[in-house]
């Protein structure tokens, strides 16, 4: 008898074995979160990235480090691709199976979350708020509650120019919009492409919109679109936005083919340093994006920045700043006590810390951390690191890119039917009232 | 010896049950049980992959439900969308264009790409691995090649008009509206050809040489010969790969989500791409599930009435008295 039982206690350990494997492999990198882990002292944290980066290994360090001041407390640290992350993570809160800590670009996905109760509130003022410049938590703060904390660099939205270009036709880069369609008349009769725009992509196109809505109308334009507010798109701002767009289309501002040109590869970034386009609209990413494929386009002090332009009797403010303000973490309500536990220990002590933010500076990033200011000096790219922290500082209104802070439902639509506006084939007028009833049946 | 043998085996049902049927009870129960055994399993797959998921979809198109929390019951609100829906209607017309401009510009090509190299001429092993190439890439990599070849300022191609001075090559090839889509059929094209080439090859192999020489012998030409002969002997060939033309290129997704993504406007928006941005883009499951019961009604409806109308079902000889 005693070798049957020992036979089969055998095979249920096989057997156990097996259907944990079957668990892990169906759970993936989110074994061990929410309910599976119910009972450790270990947290686990979604990090989106794009490959390979500095940045990520700053967190990476961040954790080991906090992991060693803080015994006892652990956090399992994924990388998740960047375009696969959000219907993983839809999937996981849709099947209650978060991890602790999860990334997010806050704005209407995360309120979508918020809304579901799926989100830890953080309360009205954590202790690590001050810590960060207040423009920075809009995104993530909701009915007055805050339910993240920054983990990457502010990425502002400005135009990037070929300096090469601009000096050989005797240009400075233009402040007015006037100025602008007057510098895109005297590129193109020299056979440039003013401006050169990734619309294949569509979201390039969406910062057109955002800046123009902004200087025209000012920055309540945004907000009530971004609250869904009934009729918002009707706003007379939000026309002429489109009106002004289809006006540099029909006075050739972009390059061929600018509906079909994408951002990566041999896009539109290619077009700028090449010297075929003068100009691109772009989040400060571009900035890296540039170095990785012409570093001495950048270090050569070629690429220059410049704010989006005014529009004259417009009530945008010039300082007016649109793009990412930040990407985000947030706890999922899922978790254990002494999972909220730890991510609220890593909240305070490790991604609120100076030392972080320096490592961010080290990564190549621009932190929204309220004393950054003084640690980019030394850094390669220092020029444009501190003209873009002290502009976010001193922007009275840093709008969220729309496609992030509104609902998916209306995002998607916007983004297809704002194309068309690109490519002339949908009046302002349509697009408005396709916005508006979206809007209506979305919310 | 051997024919009647063969001839038995064929005619099995009249004349073998009687002997059978007296001890036979046990034994075909047997059978059952062994039968179920063997098809038990891949049953079980194929209901909880397939019947089960088409069930869900179909449930799934009556809720309203974002993905989070708790669906609701939407009645028929969504399929009342779909009829409203403008772009709805637009991704289903770009989609029969598709399925019809696929069927037409390869059907003629792999016929005669397959009965060349059916053929016994010299170097016809080369030519027939060229032509066989599309079909091993990965459809990404195919996708990303020629986006590369056909950019609008650094292609090949735009490279090549300039040079040579050719300007009708110099094209915003998925840019404009109204190229967009052919394009895209084209290069869809140049990637199942090869597939259907194949299946032409083995069609055409497989017709007996006796009718070729009886045709000869009757004073056939070689293009009565093929009009005559070939084309009806390929009548099955013509409905397996017209089958997997049309049902496969009704849900053609990939190479139009990665090159076009639907753009410029709506010109190359296809039903499986409306479908996936409802449901991934803005996690509107229950809308999405609408199209997809639809694609998947229209898909085998398409598959069963080529089936029903070519006689496809009743696999009749085609050989008659030429064996």
């Amino acid at each position: 008898m005693g070798d049957t039982s020992a036979a089969r206690r055998r095979w249920m350990t096989v057997g156990v074995a097996v259907a944990a494997a079957l668990t892990l492999a169906a759970c993936g990198s989110s074994a061990g979160s929410g309910r599976n882990g119910s009972s450790s002292g270990t947290a686990t944290m979604w990090i989106v990235t794009t490959g390979p980066s500095p940045a990520n290994t700053a967190i990476q360090n961040l954790v080991s480090s906090f992991e060693k001041s803080h015994a006892g407390e652990k956090i399992t640290l994924d990388f998740v691709e960047n375009q696969s992350f959000k219907q993983k993570i839809q999937l996981a809160m849709g099947a209650g199976n978060a991890p602790t800590i999860f990334f997010t670009w806050g704005g209407g996905v995360l309120q979508q979350y918020i809304k579901a109760g799926d989100v830890q509130s953080l309360g009205s003022s954590p202790s690590w708020a001050s810590s960060f410049l207040p423009s920075s938590l809009g995104a993530v703060t909701y009915n007055g509650q805050i339910y993240g904390i920054p983990v990457s660099g502010t990425q502002p939205v400005y135009f990037f120019y070929n300096k090469a270009i601009f000096s050989q036709y005797h240009l400075t880069f233009p402040t007015t919009w006037d100025g602008l369609l007057s510098t895109i008349a005297t590129l193109k009769s020299h056979g440039i492409a003013p401006i050169s725009l990734a619309n294949g992509d569509q979201w390039p196109g969406l910062m057109y919109l955002e800046y123009l809505t902004d200087r025209i109308g000012g920055p309540t334009v945004a907000q009530d679109l971004q609250a869904n507010k009934a009729n918002a798109w009707s706003n007379p701002a939000v026309t002429q936005a489109l009106t002004d767009i289809q006006d540099l289309v029909k006075a050739g501002a972009f390059e061929t083919g600018y509906d079909s040109v994408h951002f990566s590869g041999s896009g539109s970034d290619a077009l700028v340093y090449s010297g075929k386009a003068a100009m691109q609209l772009m989040g400060d990413w571009d900035i890296g994006s540039i170095l990785g494929s012409d570093q001495s386009f950048v270090t050569g002090g070629n690429l220059g920045m410049a704010p989006f332009p005014t529009i004259s009797g417009g009530a945008g403010n010039p300082s007016d700043l649109a793009g990412n303000t930040a990407s985000y973490v947030a706890i999922s309500s899922k978790a254990t006590a002494t999972q909220k536990k730890i991510a609220e220990d890593f909240f305070a002590d490790a991604l609120s810390s100076t030392n972080y933010a320096k490592a961010e500076v080290a990564a190549g990033e621009v932190p929204v951390s309220t004393g950054a200011a003084s640690l980019f000096r030394g850094q390669s790219l220092a020029s444009y690191d501190t003209t873009i922290y002290s502009s976010v500082q001193s922007a009275p209104s840093f709008q969220y890119s729309w496609d992030q802070a509104m609902t998916p439902q209306v995002a998607n639509v916007m983004l297809t039917n704002l194309a068309q506006i690109f490519e002339l084939s949908e009046t302002p007028a349509r697009f408005v009232s396709t916005l508006n009833s979206q809007a209506a049946s979305g919310s | 010896m051997t024919a009647p043998a063969v001839q038995g085996a064929r005619t099995t049902p009249a004349a073998a049950q009687p002997s059978r049927r007296g001890g036979g009870r046990d034994r075909r129960r047997g059978h059952r049980v062994a039968d179920l055994a063997g098809v038990g399993p891949p049953m079980l797959l194929f209901c909880l992959f397939i019947i089960v998921p088409m069930i869900v979809a179909m449930v799934l198109s009556f809720v309203r439900w974002n993905g989070l929390g708790t669906p609701h019951w939407a009645g028929g609100s969504n399929w009342a969308q779909f009829f409203r829906d403008p772009v709805a209607r637009t991704s289903l017309v770009v989609t029969l264009k598709v399925v019809g401009l696929s069927y037409v510009v390869q059907t003629p090509i792999s016929i005669a790409l397959g009965l060349f190299i059916a053929g016994r001429q010299r170097y016809r092993a080369v030519y027939a691995s060229l032509f066989v190439l599309p079909l091993l890439m990965s459809t990404a990599g195919i996708s990303l090649m020629w986006e590369s070849l056909l950019d609008p300022n650094f292609g090949a191609l735009t490279s090549l008009a300039k040079s040579w001075h050719v300007a009708f090559l110099q094209q915003n090839w998925l840019g404009d509206p109204g190229l967009a889509l052919y394009v895209l059929v084209a290069i869809i094209a140049w990637q199942f050809i090869p597939f259907h080439t194949l299946l032409y090859q083995v069609g055409r192999r497989q017709i007996p040489q006796v009718l070729y020489e009886a045709a000869t012998l009757d004073g056939a030409g070689p293009a009565a010969t093929f009009w005559r002969v070939t084309l009806p002997q390929l009548r099955y060939t013509m409905v397996t790969s017209g089958i997997l033309m049309v049902v496969g290129s009704l849900t053609y997704f990939d190479i139009i989500y990665i090159m076009t993504d639907g753009g410029p406007g709506f010109t190359t928006r296809v039903l499986s791409l409306d479908m996936y941005d409802a449901a991934f883009l803005q996690d509107q499951y229950g809308y999405a599930s609408v199209l997809a019961v639809l694609l998947g009604v229209l898909g085998i409806a398409v598959a069963v009435s080529l089936v029903r109308f070519t006689g496809f079902a009743t696999m009749a000889s085609q050989q008659e008295g030429a064996a």
